[in-house]
């Protein structure tokens, strides 16, 4: 039985290491078994809280008792920050996708965990989409996360050697067709990441799963009622 | 006539030369206004006030003296409720410069069809003054000393614009020949106002500077070339002239004409009568941007061997030259007004216009933006990517991000969409082509017109109508994907405002 609940959805303020983030926090009126903080997609990529998978995810995730937080980075919408050298920087990420500051996104949401634990002290779930894969994974020492989920990771971009370090339960999502790597090799690396895991290949729109989102929390959903991270009854 | 009171009907108030003469018409004590604006007629309201309100007018208070009366109405065909009763004089203003005709049915259906209807309803209700608004260069590749009369025949016209302004004229002539009196006004290239430099719209000579800012702008971020030697060849005789007449004087002197007592039709040219040469125009924009070294040259354009700050100053494209002329002249009565050993655009008053433009970032400072708010439902998909993108791409933040090198597809579905492919070269907009184009893109955005609008008016983010569906990305998705945030940036810095979207102007 889904257990239908009240919603309240707060845009709220992320003391970030040297600068202000906005975030959206969205949780259950009538109580909570878990929360959930959701990275986006690179910034420079279009990447923001409103993207159509973050919110499919927040929108999924609340109303199973998930206390919800997803949030901008450094410099997009009204979070503070943000490269000084606008041209110069694209310029380089035009060149060879890299940013020299994306170190600063990754202690963004770092402190975007930080405030989530203090809005509520359940365990956290960690969930990447896209660059935001690369996000929590290269904090996960620190984080403590009950389970972790990847969606679309571009691990030809970032490494992703941390996963080893936590053994929460994993659960990879992809697209059988996707801009960032052929299908047979995002298979062959899912299958060099560490134990346990689950793979879930979804026929759904390439890497933004565009008219494919509830594909995307459906499957997110199933994996935690299977992990009794969330209420099943 | 009532009472020594003339009633005038004013087409293109809120236009570029338009609400100029409006002010110009109002300084006769004598006259009231009939001011034809679009519908709804609340959002050209706050249009034309800004308008007025910049140069000193406050269109509230003169709409409650009865100095100003607005009336609601379209060209050509919503004219159905336009009042012409009473009206002692018609000054059609209004206009299309689209230069090269577009599936619009510009600039036809406004110059051409709209003059008819407003003649026509002229004619039924008894007008029998009617003042045209035309420009110089109905003339068309005609040089020598051209006179104030009608041309009979069609002249070698180059554009689809001059075209339209021709049979305008003609429809024009005509109607003064059987209903009344026709008197038409032709002036040259408008530029700002001498007196304060300021300039609502800011094309022709101003692509000239604006070319020579981007110019400047390269010296100013460290080329080794010396600022003062750039390798510059400038299409054209350095003796030939630049016909540009400062907006003030020409709306006074057409303003004058139209309320000068006429028995007979009869042609105004509204030119220039000592002219800067492309010499002095030179001169004054290296003084102005501190650069130099530009030598005038008989090249044809394109040019074929381009070296790197001609690809800078040539990106507006060749529009900023069509217009330069050697070897003619205009028999001009205005230039009797001209007081003997004044100019009407000499350094000053041409330093001013650059202060001007440059203050308001060539017309698209934020607070302008702010004057109309009103988010607009249709932007000319063409014009778009043929003039304002090339125009614009130069002076943007685009320009710096010297690694971006790619070849975009641009496809707009929908009844005035169209496909476009424009190359980038180190940041620069080298060429647009429509299609079918000789260029083979890279990538594709895909959306419809009316995304278009919503993104080039800062009304919604481009990822935003992408990731929501809408909008559709093809060929190599990442890099499409990573131009994303620099067109938003162009965006946010150039966004479209109504006043330069080439809609008909009534």
């Amino acid at each position: 039985m889904l257990i239908e609940t009240a919603i309240t959805e707060e845009n709220v303020r992320i003391q970030g290491q040297d600068r202000m983030l906005e975030g959206i926090l969205s949780y259950p009126n009538d109580g909570a078994c878990s929360s959930a903080l959701i990275a986006g997609p690179h910034p420079f990529l279009g990447g923001d809280m409103r993207n159509n998978v973050v919110s499919a995810l927040l929108k999924a995730l609340v109303p199973q008792g998930v206390v919800s937080l997803a949030f901008n980075y450094g410099g997009v919408g009204g979070s503070e920050g943000g490269p000084t050298d606008w041209p110069a920087v694209m310029s380089n990420f035009w060149k060879d996708g890299t940013f020299a500051e994306e170190s600063d996104w990754i202690e963004d949401t770092r402190s975007a965990v930080a405030a989530l634990r203090q809005w509520c002290d359940l365990p956290p779930l960690l969930i990447g989409y896209s660059f935001g894969c690369w996000a929590i994974v290269s904090n996960l020492q620190e984080l403590r996360a009950s389970a972790i989920v990847l969606i679309s990771p571009n691990f030809k971009q970032h490494a992703f050697d941390q996963l080893s370090e936590c053994s929460a339960p994993l659960l990879l999502i992809h697209s059988d067709s996707d801009f960032t790597c052929s299908l047979s090799e995002v298979v062959a690396w899912a299958d060099s990441i560490r134990e346990p895991r689950k793979r879930v290949q979804l026929a759904a729109g390439e890497h933004f799963f565009r008219g494919h989102e509830a594909k995307v929390s459906g499957t997110v959903l199933d994996f935690l009622k299977g992990h009794n991270i969330l209420w099943t009854d | 006539m009532t009472d020594g009171r003339v009633e005038v009907l004013l087409t293109g108030a809120s236009g570029f030369l338009g609400h100029y003469l409006l002010a110009e018409l109002l300084a006769y004590p004598n006259v009231r206004c009939h001011v034809l604006l679009r519908s709804p007629m609340s959002a050209s309201a706050v249009r034309l006030d800004g308008l007025l309100a910049d140069i000193g007018l406050n269109l509230s208070a003169l709409i409650a003296e009865k100095r100003i009366v607005p009336v609601e109405g379209g060209l050509p065909d919503s004219l159905s409720g336009v009042d012409f009763s009473g009206i002692d004089v018609v000054l059609h203003a209004a206009g299309n410069t689209t230069f090269h005709a577009n599936g619009s049915g510009e600039p036809m259906k406004t110059n051409v069809d709209g003059t008819r209807a407003m003649l026509t309803l002229a004619a039924d209700a008894g007008v029998d003054r009617f003042v045209y608004v035309s420009t110089a260069y109905v003339c068309g590749e005609q040089v020598g000393h051209l006179p104030e009369a009608f041309y009979p025949t069609l002249p070698p016209v180059r554009n689809d614009y001059e075209h339209s302004k021709w049979e305008a004229e003609r429809l024009v002539w005509e109607w003064g020949g059987q209903q009344g009196v026709a008197t038409i006004c032709r002036p040259s290239i408008l530029f700002g106002d001498s007196r304060t430099g300021r300039a609502s719209a800011m094309k022709g000579l101003y692509l000239v500077a604006k070319a020579t800012e981007i110019l400047a702008r390269a010296m100013d971020s460290g080329r080794e070339t010396d600022r003062h030697q750039i390798p510059l060849r400038i299409l054209g005789r350095s003796d030939a002239t630049c016909n540009v007449v400062p907006i003030d004087w020409a709306a006074r002197q057409i303003a004058g004409i139209a309320m000068k007592p006429a028995i007979e039709s009869s042609v105004y040219h509204v030119t220039n009568p000592d002219p800067p040469t492309h010499d002095e125009i030179k001169c004054w924009l290296e003084e102005y941007f501190d650069i130099a070294g530009g030598r005038f040259s008989g090249a044809k354009w394109p040019l074929q061997d381009a070296n790197h700050y001609e690809d800078l100053f040539y990106s507006l494209g060749n529009i900023c030259l069509e217009y330069f002329r050697h070897g003619l002249t205009h028999e001009s009565r205005c230039a009797a007004s001209v007081l003997g050993g004044h100019r009407l655009l000499d350094r000053e008053a041409f330093f001013r216009c650059m202060k001007y433009a440059q203050a308001t970032n060539w017309c698209r400072s934020r607070s302008e933006a702010e004057v109309f708010p009103a988010p607009i439902r249709n932007v000319d998909s063409k014009w778009y990517f043929e003039s304002f993108l090339p125009e614009s791409v130069p002076l943007s933040v685009v320009a710096k991000v010297n690694e971006l090198t790619a070849i975009v597809r641009y496809t707009i579905t929908g009844s005035d969409g169209g496909s476009w492919v424009s190359r980038f070269d180190r940041g620069r907009l080298v060429e647009t082509q429509s299609t079918p184009a000789t260029l083979e893109p890279e990538f594709e955005y895909r959306l419809s017109c009316e995304d278009l609008a919503d993104v080039v008016t800062c009304h919604r983010p481009l990822q935003d109508v992408f990731f929501h569906g809408s909008a559709e990305m093809f060929g190599d998705v990442e890099r499409a994907l990573k131009m994303v945030p620099i067109i938003g940036e162009f965006i946010k810095e150039f966004p479209v405002v109504d006043r330069e979207c080439p809609v008909p102007v009534c």
